[in-house]
């Protein structure tokens, strides 16, 4: 044979070899520490920040936006009336509203703005444009428009705003503070198909519009938004408040390993938002690590007897609850998770002390399952077959299982894909299901205009107040009318304590969000509140 | 497609619209026909993928709307009508059709934006890495599938089919880990991933491929970065795409090496570089051909992983989003992308037939 198999070869290793070459010549790659930038910047001195994370958005319209990734960026571009500072959301602190009060009855809040607040274009942010933007979060009937049911806004002077509520509610300041409140320039909004009036729903045509520019007063602007890629914010060269941190923040869509890696180099100023229980393990000792219990877990099990015998029965939820062993579910988690004492997580007022954690007890669960008078119960345990804040719920489920088999309880696992379970689960059929549940809004009671009984949630698991107890039922009210916080968190206690008693949920543990930080990054501080981390606090150390 | 050898005429040397005739058609005919068919097939891609989302339990409302959101009748109600989903599924149906035509894909439920938009911003991207992957993988397949079988049974092509075997069993998902551990992590030579690095200001979208918008922009270091970024997925699918043409190849070429007129050629004295390259490897080029084809049409169409490993915003991923989220408009979009690709894919490798094969005719 006349051709030498070494020419071929010499052929593939010269295309290996350009492969190569191009690969190890990119030496100054992996974000800001690169270099290379536009003759203004200069990575890593307030220059680009870049936050990677996993993209949830729809949307970066205030009056659409409830997903985390959109809050993230939101809550960066528009000022709302108050917020809360670093990872405390026990107490609003004023932005666009210098002080506000409060009636007796906590049914009427008049806030007074602060003077000297403009938008980006310059124009002053008006008591007009508070009530456009609350009017207009409500009436778009989008996502977040039932954290602002009940709620009406008006503006009996120039510079003050009165916001009603329905029914009492000592935490529409909280409400206010999401960044769905953000205050939206109205005129400009206006201009570009924007509308607050009760046909919002059909006639605003500025979505469209705030997915690519921003119409705020908050310290960084909308550059450019790629639901599949990358959101660009800008410092606003008008804010009316101290100077941003950055020039530029980079939000990138980054896969949690990703992300890893890109921690464990810990070049320039990153942020990670998705590391949490295993994968906050081999980060360098420079990397901030800033965590909140925000988030639980929970069974659910369908209280109509028409859908399921078993799960409707008390016995047997009681035997299941005592079956679980709480501890070693919760390590399921990473050191940042605990198991759970009641429904509200610790990051929130209203949580109960971890002395008072769910313990297994095996015979008690036993003496349960005798007294529900059902032998060798089998059920199907339906999950969203997912991977959430770094835990596939696969094996939390299978954990389940394992220990429900202790008590002699049998559970087949359903996994479905996400959409399919959301679905399942609104239809209101699903007898025995487990999923991760975090707050509407940073305030316990959020919870209770949900899972107590006849309320949404409870609604969709068969647990009318037909078939709750009146202790129960009253337990729930007391939190609804509590006229102050501080009175509103002893209530959400006891409820607590009662849905451990008698409830179709089984709370299983907290697990954390997680801020994971470059070391030349200062206020990098997970918050609760729904932005993960306050981008308008962010600087370089 | 079908083919028949007609008797040599001649000295063989007509051109190729000359040999892209028969039975009275030409090759322009041909190509209309070819027009009709795919304008049918799109059609019924669109029933079966609007059909099969509607199988699917979920819809986009349950994706896209909020827990609370979905227990409020108003909301729900609102979803409904801005989408049309409250109109029965045929008008819905006949709708899409009717917008297509306009050359109108819908709107994104998942971006809020033109599909058509979203597309165009998205397949540019993959076609960024997909395309320099292709080039790679032929160059190195061509070659290394040549010399295992010319290598055959023995040391170099046992090698060989252990390292093909090892591409094909590879997962995408998994090796894209392990290229930007080693060249991020490890070797610090390489970005984590995405397009750019983050403080580059994008350049203006020409072409939609950064790079060459880089260049157009005036900034060549910033074309270089973009180069740099794609550099790892484009290993990762020239690693994965490669091992499929290997094997290709090298069965074809074992088959042509096996052919009396090899034999002939050999024993008319003719050099074995010219054998090789002039009679085995032309011949043996024809089923390259269609699988090359087809995997380029994969890489088009099915980055999903490596997009995903890799923060590149391309159809892949757009694809995964929109599936996940049973955004109908963005499916359908998708889908009738990908048929779109898989049919110009096949006209081009039937037409090239007719290019590498005088005796090849299509009818």
């Amino acid at each position: 044979m006349g051709v030498r198999p070494a020419r071929v070869g010499a052929a593939v290793a010269a295309a290996a070899a350009l492969t190569l070459t191009a690969c190890t010549a990119g030496g100054s790659g992996g974000g800001a520490a690169g270099g290379g930038g536009s003759d203004d910047e200069s990575p890593g001195q307030g220059g680009t920040l870049t936050v990677s994370t996993s993209f949830v958005v729809n949307s970066l319209d205030p009056g659409q936006v409830y997903e985390a990734t959109g809050a993230l960026a939101v809550h960066a571009m528009y000022d709302t009336l108050v917020t809360f500072e670093g990872s405390d959301v026990t107490t609003p602190v004023p932005l666009l509203a210098e002080s506000w009060e409060v009636n007796e009855d906590a049914t009427e809040f008049t806030f007074t703005l602060t003077d000297g607040a403009v938008f980006s274009d310059g124009s002053p942010v008006t008591a007009e444009d508070v009530v456009f933007s609350i009017n207009r979060l409500h009436n778009l009937q989008g996502s977040p428009a039932v954290t602002v049911e009940g709620l009406a806004a008006s503006s009996p002077s120039e510079g003050v705003v009165v916001v009603t509520s329905e029914q009492s509610n000592p935490n529409v300041p909280t409400i206010l503070a999401m960044p769905a409140a953000g205050i939206l320039n109205a005129e400009a909004t206006e201009a570009e198909g924007g509308t607050a009036a009760e046909d919002a729903a059909s006639a605003d045509a500025a979505t469209e519009f705030l997915n690519g520019a921003s119409l705020g007063s908050g310290p960084y602007v909308l550059d450019s938004f790629d639901p599949a890629s990358e959101i660009v914010l800008t410092a606003n060269p008008e804010y009316w408040g101290e100077t941003p941190g950055y020039q530029r923040i980079v939000i990138s869509n980054v896969e949690a390993e990703t992300q890893k890696l890109t921690m464990q180099r810990a070049e320039g100023d990153q942020i990670a938002l998705d590391l949490s229980g295993r994968l906050l393990e081999d980060l360098p000792e420079s990397v901030q690590v800033s965590a909140s219990q925000d988030t639980f877990y929970f069974l659910t099990l369908h209280q109509d007897p028409a859908i399921s015998e078993i799960t409707s029965n008390p016995d047997f939820v009681r035997a299941l609850r005592a079956s679980i062993d709480y501890d070693g579910l919760a390590a399921l988690f990473g050191d940042d998770a605990l198991p759970a004492a009641g429904m509200v997580p610790t990051a929130f007022p209203g949580a109960l002390p971890e002395s008072e954690a769910q313990q297994q007890d095996l015979d008690a669960a036993a003496d349960h399952l005798e007294a529900s008078g059902i032998t060798d119960p089998t059920v199907e345990l339906m999950y969203p077959a997912i991977t959430y804040r770094g835990v596939d719920l696969g094996t939390i489920a299978t954990k389940i299982q394992f220990d429900a088999e202790q008590a002699g309880i049998a559970i087949v696992l359903d996994p479905q894909p996400i959409a399919s379970f959301l679905e399942a689960q609104t239809g209101g059929e699903v007898p025995f299901r487990f999923s991760p549940q975090s707050l509407n809004y940073p305030v316990a009671a959020s919870l209770v205009n949900n899972f107590a009984p006849g309320q949404a949630s409870a609604q969709r698991t068969g647990w009318t107040e037909e078939r709750a107890s009146e202790e129960i039922i009253a337990a729930g009210e007391a939190v609804q009318s509590a006229p102050d916080a501080e009175s509103q968190i002893s209530a959400i206690q006891d409820w607590q304590r009662l849905l451990n008693e008698e409830s179709p949920y089984v709370t299983l543990a907290y697990n954390s969000g997680v801020v994971a930080a470059t070391e030349t990054i200062a206020n990098a501080e997970y918050s609760p509140a729904g932005w993960q981390v306050d981008l308008r606090a962010v600087a370089p150390q | 497609m079908s083919t028949t050898a007609p008797p040599t005429r001649g000295n063989g040397t007509r051109s190729a619209t000359q040999r892209l005739r028969v039975g009275g058609y030409a090759l322009g005919a041909y190509l209309l026909r070819r027009l009709v068919i795919t304008a049918v097939l799109l059609l019924g891609v669109t029933a079966v993928t609007f059909l099969l989302v509607q199988l699917v339990p979920g819809d986009s409302m349950t994706a896209t709307l909020s827990e609370a959101a979905l227990q409020d009748p108003e909301i729900v109600a609102a979803y409904r009508e801005r989408w049309g989903l409250d109109e029965p599924l045929h008008v819905q149906y006949l709708v899409y059709l009717q917008n297509v035509l306009t050359g109108d894909l819908g709107v994104s439920q998942q971006t809020g934006r033109s599909v058509l938009g979203d597309l165009m911003t998205y397949v540019p991207a993959t076609l960024e890495i997909a395309l320099p992957a292709m080039l790679l993988s032929l160059l190195i397949g061509v070659a290394v599938g040549l010399y295992a079988a010319v290598r055959h049974g023995r040391a170099g092509d046992q090698v060989v089919r252990a390292g093909t075997l090892l591409g094909l069993s590879t997962p995408p998902f998994w090796l894209s880990l392990v290229v930007l551990y080693v060249f991020f992590f490890v070797l610090g030579v390489s970005p984590s991933g995405g397009r750019l690095s983050t403080y580059w200001v994008p350049p203006e979208q020409v072409t939609g491929v950064m790079s060459l918008d880089a260049l157009l922009a005036g900034e060549p270091a910033m074309a270089w970065d973009a180069v740099q970024h794609a550099v790892l997925p484009v290993l990762v699918l020239t690693v994965l795409t490669v091992a499929t043409l290997v094997r290709f190849v090298r069965s074809a070429m074992l088959e042509v090496l096996d052919q009396d007129y090899i034999r002939a050629a050999r024993a008319k004295g003719l050099p074995g570089r010219t054998v090789l390259l002039s009679h085995v490897l032309r011949a043996g080029l024809v089923p390259v051909i269609t699988v090359s084809g087809l995997a380029f049409a994969a890489l088009l169409s099915g980055t999903v992983l490596v997009e995903q490993i890799f923060s590149w915003p391309g159809v892949g991923q757009y694809a995964y989003r929109a599936a996940a989220a049973l955004d109908m408009p963005a499916i359908l979009g998708v889908s009738l992308f990908v048929a779109v690709v898989y049919t110009v894919v096949n006209l081009i490798v039937d037409l090239l037939y007719g290019l590498i094969d005088p005796r090849i005719r299509l009818s």
